[in-house]
């Protein structure tokens, strides 16, 4: 317990001050790659130092036509060159500061083997990349009076995280201290957790249902930001469509004694042993869980072309989950354009395969387990 | 649609014993044949058999696209198709069982986030391709001083880990020796013939190094040492035979890029450096030693970024500093035992500073800043007329960098830039990008010699009669200081000048 100084108090006071002041100040943040698994964060850490979120909208062919047209200094893949677009739209809106961060290494609930909680390396530099296009003719942040500010952010490395984020933000907020900073971290790693749970009972209650019902659900292996309606192309909602819940990798429960049950922890090294990136070895890990939660019959595999780091798990992860006789399908090379015409075509024939083997690859999975655990089937 | 079995496993490669070292070849393979050859003689000093894998080809790319998963980079691919080759021929030549129980493959993993530091699993879908996981590949991690692959046959100790950086380091000055004179030599082939012969001469000391010390003791042999300085002064010999004509103005290309696509010389990369020495150019080549020395300097900038939170921190930059310039005064006191013809290492420093406007340091993966930091230092040193980026199609760092420069070419638009996406199969076109941009570095290259010439009022007669005169001028070993040109040609006429007095 620690007591309220008058040191603290006038550091309260001035601090609340601050953050009236800083009411009107509007950070624009794009709405790209691992924004997707992190948003929680930065809502939490702006709110702390008093600053209004203004996030870009999804990803879209228009959006990227319209504001990323002519930015593009490079041939990569489609969400890194879609930033441009998130980054043009929020020229157009009424913010001022528009921040951009060099997501380097991210949270993991991995634990064992885990070398390293690494970005994908073009997913880290894309906010480099695609500035040149807006500052190759003319400062375009500095002719719209908007301060651009990218830190480099090591969610892998705490202990720096304030530190990168008080001097990538100093030069734009004067007034900012680094004890402010300090807190805003905590805060927004309290507000990621928050979600993160909220996330995860979420799953737990959809996989209960489906014991409860004897249904098969799907689960999802992509990166987080295949959930950009303009980047996974909302795949996943044509198999609701057809009732089947879908589950994503990133959030599924994680509860001792589930994974108990199905025998498996939170470690990878049996299976992958370049565990360097984040994304990667939660996408290992989600296929361990499916080869072995009986009632996900299915896994769709989503990967956007040219997609450097999904080539080498290609192979492993197909194995892992049919390894189980788990139905595996690969959606690869997702580009700008939505195939929606395939897509639903596909989805047909896989809902087809889904219907006819479903039953069959629960009962497999669960002669392999033990008897149900009570917590399941609340 | 029974399952195989139950449980996926990863792949893990049986043991290497001890007892196997005496009859079992270490196979590895990625780096030019003065390296490779330098490393054999490093690992059979310790007592190794060791063989690289043949020399990248066409085919190469062709066997890999079969044997791994869709989407690979380039060098994924044919490193891939290359070791999928090698164990097909052995294979052949020896039968089933010799693969198995008489060869290991060893690879550098451990590099990050970049496909590099997961190539092995390419590698492993070679081998269930071909019905070998039984053969056993292992990894060793780029950063350790010391480790061991399960088994023990495998040992990479301070003495062997010390042999293979001087390998490294000798590998690279060669080949600095070699694109520093072959667009100059008076008697073609001469020069290629000298690094052949230059090669085995090293590769011999590297075999019969002495080994003296086990840890600290074989570390402090290896600073104070003058086993290696007297190798190259004996090979410095060789070079001093050979004679150049240094009076045609070429243009300096200096190649970045990927590691292995920057490194290689063969079909991987096209053989971009010979075509360009062909085309009129003199090729700066990319030493192995910056690649070590950047891994080095990084430990040392995020040590400094964590200041605030690191136990000792005084004392940990003390040691990492200490590494460092180490590392940099051995490199120096080899380029000397050459008279300093070859390039001296850029300064990881000023590197990172250069690149910062546009690409920051703590980016890692592939070159990261470094690619912008060579690029920007070439054209502030005056060191090359032109830069030439040799970037593998689907590398993850290197379209990224790629794509920051628009912002550098707009700062500096005299900076001629060319990068080169290889995939391996479209040749012709990686040639006639690169062509673009070298004419202009060509013009750039004559103008410069040309006003050289003027500036000094020097005719070719006349230079060519003082080297006559004076014909140590001629040699390949002979340092040519910088005049404040980019061009070999120009620095040459000033520094004639210089020695006949007529420098105004």
């Amino acid at each position: 317990m620690s007591f309220l100084t008058l040191p603290k108090l006038l550091g309260k006071l001035r601090s609340s001050q601050k953050g009236q002041a800083r009411r009107s100040i509007k950070v624009g943040i794009p709405k790209f790659l691992n924004i997707w698994g992190t948003a929680p964060f930065w809502v939490g850490f702006f709110d702390s130092l008093g600053m209004k979120v203004v996030f870009s909208s999804d990803t879209s062919e228009e959006q990227y036509r319209t504001y990323g047209k002519g930015r593009i200094t490079m041939d990569s893949c489609f969400p890194v060159k879609a930033l441009a677009g998130h980054i043009g739209e929020l020229l157009h809106k009424d913010i001022d500061i528009l921040f951009v961060p060099m997501i380097y290494s991210l949270p993991s609930f991995l634990r064992g083997h885990v070398m390293d909680t690494l970005c994908c390396t073009r997913v880290m530099m894309a906010p480099e990349n695609i500035k040149a296009g807006f500052l190759k003719e003319k400062d375009e942040f500095k002719e719209r009076g908007i301060k651009y500010v990218s830190p480099f952010v090591p969610f892998g490395e705490p202990e720096l995280l304030p530190k990168y984020l008080f001097e990538g933000l100093k030069p734009a907020v004067e007034d900012l201290t680094y004890e402010e900073v300090v807190e805003a971290v905590k805060e927004g790693f309290a507000s990621l957790e928050e979600f993160d749970k909220s996330m995860r009972e979420k799953s737990l209650e959809i996989l209960r249902w489906c014991v409860k019902n004897n249904r098969p659900a799907l689960l999802v292996l992509a990166r987080p930001y295949h959930m950009d309606p303009g980047i996974g192309h909302e795949i996943d909602a044509e198999f609701q469509l057809y009732g089947y819940p879908v589950l994503w990798y990133n959030y599924l429960p994680i509860d001792k004694w589930l994974l108990d049950w199905l025998g498996i922890s939170l470690d990878i090294s049996d299976v992958w042993t370049s565990s360097y990136s984040s994304n990667t070895n939660e996408i290992i890990w989600g296929a361990k869980f499916a080869s072995r939660f009986p009632w996900i019959t299915g896994v769709i595999r989503l990967s956007s072309y040219e997609c450097g780091m999904d080539q080498p798990t290609f192979t492993p992860a197909q194995r892992i989950v049919e390894s189980s006789g788990t139905l595996f399908f690969k959606f690869g090379e997702l580009d700008e354009t939505k195939p929606a015409g395939s897509v639903k075509i596909r989805v047909e024939t896989i809902v087809y395969y889904l219907e006819k083997y479903s039953q069959d690859i629960i009962k497999r999975k669960l002669s392999r387990l033990g008897e149900v655990p009570k917590e399941l089937t609340l | 649609m029974e399952a195989v079995s139950f449980e996926y496993k990863a792949y893990k490669p049986r043991p290497f014993t001890k007892e196997e070292r005496p009859y079992t070849t270490i196979l590895f393979g990625g780096l030019t044949f003065k390296h490779e050859r330098l490393i054999t003689g490093a690992l059979e000093n310790m007592g190794y058999k060791a063989k690289p894998l043949p020399n990248i080809e066409r085919i190469d790319l062709d066997i890999g696209k079969e044997y791994i998963d869709v989407g690979a980079c380039c060098p994924t691919t044919f490193t891939a198709g290359n070791l999928a080759r090698a164990l097909m021929d052995i294979e052949k030549r020896e039968g089933r069982d010799a693969v198995r129980d008489r060869y290991i493959f060893v690879t550098v993993g451990a590099c990050g986030p970049c496909r590099f530091g997961q190539y092995h699993e390419s590698y492993e879908r070679v081998l269930e391709g071909l019905n070998l996981r039984d053969f056993r590949l292992f990894l060793l991690d780029l950063l350790q001083l010391e480790q061991s692959a399960e088994g023990g046959g495998l040992e990479v100790s301070m003495p062997l880990t010390l042999g293979l950086v001087y390998a490294m380091f000798m590998g690279d000055l060669i080949t600095d020796m070699e694109y520093a004179t072959r667009p100059y030599e008076v008697k073609k082939g001469q020069t290629d013939q000298v690094v052949k012969d230059s090669v085995e001469v090293l590769y011999e000391r590297l075999k019969k190094r002495p080994i003296v010390g086990k840890k600290l003791g074989n570390f402090l042999w290896h600073i104070l040492t003058d086993y290696f300085v007297d190798a190259l002064k004996e090979v410095k010999k060789l070079w001093d035979e050979i004679e150049v004509d240094r009076l045609q103005p070429k243009a300096r290309v200096k190649i970045t890029g990927e590691f292995w696509l920057q490194t290689h010389e063969g079909d991987g990369n096209y053989n971009i450096k010979r075509w360009l020495e062909e085309q009129g150019a003199e090729v700066i080549p990319p030493p192995v030693a910056v690649w070590m020395d950047y891994l080095i300097n990084m430990e040392l900038f995020k040590l400094e970024d964590a200041k605030p939170f690191v136990k000792n921190y005084y004392l940990k930059k003390l040691a990492i500093s200490f590494f460092a310039w180490l590392y940099r005064r051995t490199y120096d006191k080899l380029r000397k035992a050459l008279n300093n013809i070859p390039n001296p290492l850029p300064s990881q420093r000023e590197l990172k500073e250069l690149a910062r406007p546009y690409f920051y340091y703590r980016l890692a993966g592939g070159e990261g800043h470094m690619l912008i930091g060579k690029a920007l230092y070439a054209l502030k040193h005056k060191q090359a007329h032109m830069v030439c980026e040799l970037s593998p199609y689907g590398c993850l760092p290197n379209t990224m960098s790629v794509g920051a420069m628009a912002k550098v070419l707009a700062d500096y638009p005299e900076l001629l830039y060319a990068p080169i996406e290889i995939k391996g199969d479209s040749e012709v076109h990686a040639y006639s990008r690169c062509q673009m941009v070298l004419t202009e570095a060509k013009r750039r290259a004559k103008e410069g010699f040309e006003q050289a010439l003027e500036r000094t009022g020097l005719s070719l007669e006349e230079i060519r009669d003082f080297e006559e005169k004076h014909p140590q001028l001629k040699r390949a070993t002979y340092k040519v200081p910088n005049y404040g040109y980019v061009g070999t040609s120009a620095n040459y006429v000033m520094h004639v000048a210089k020695l006949m007095g007529r420098l105004r």
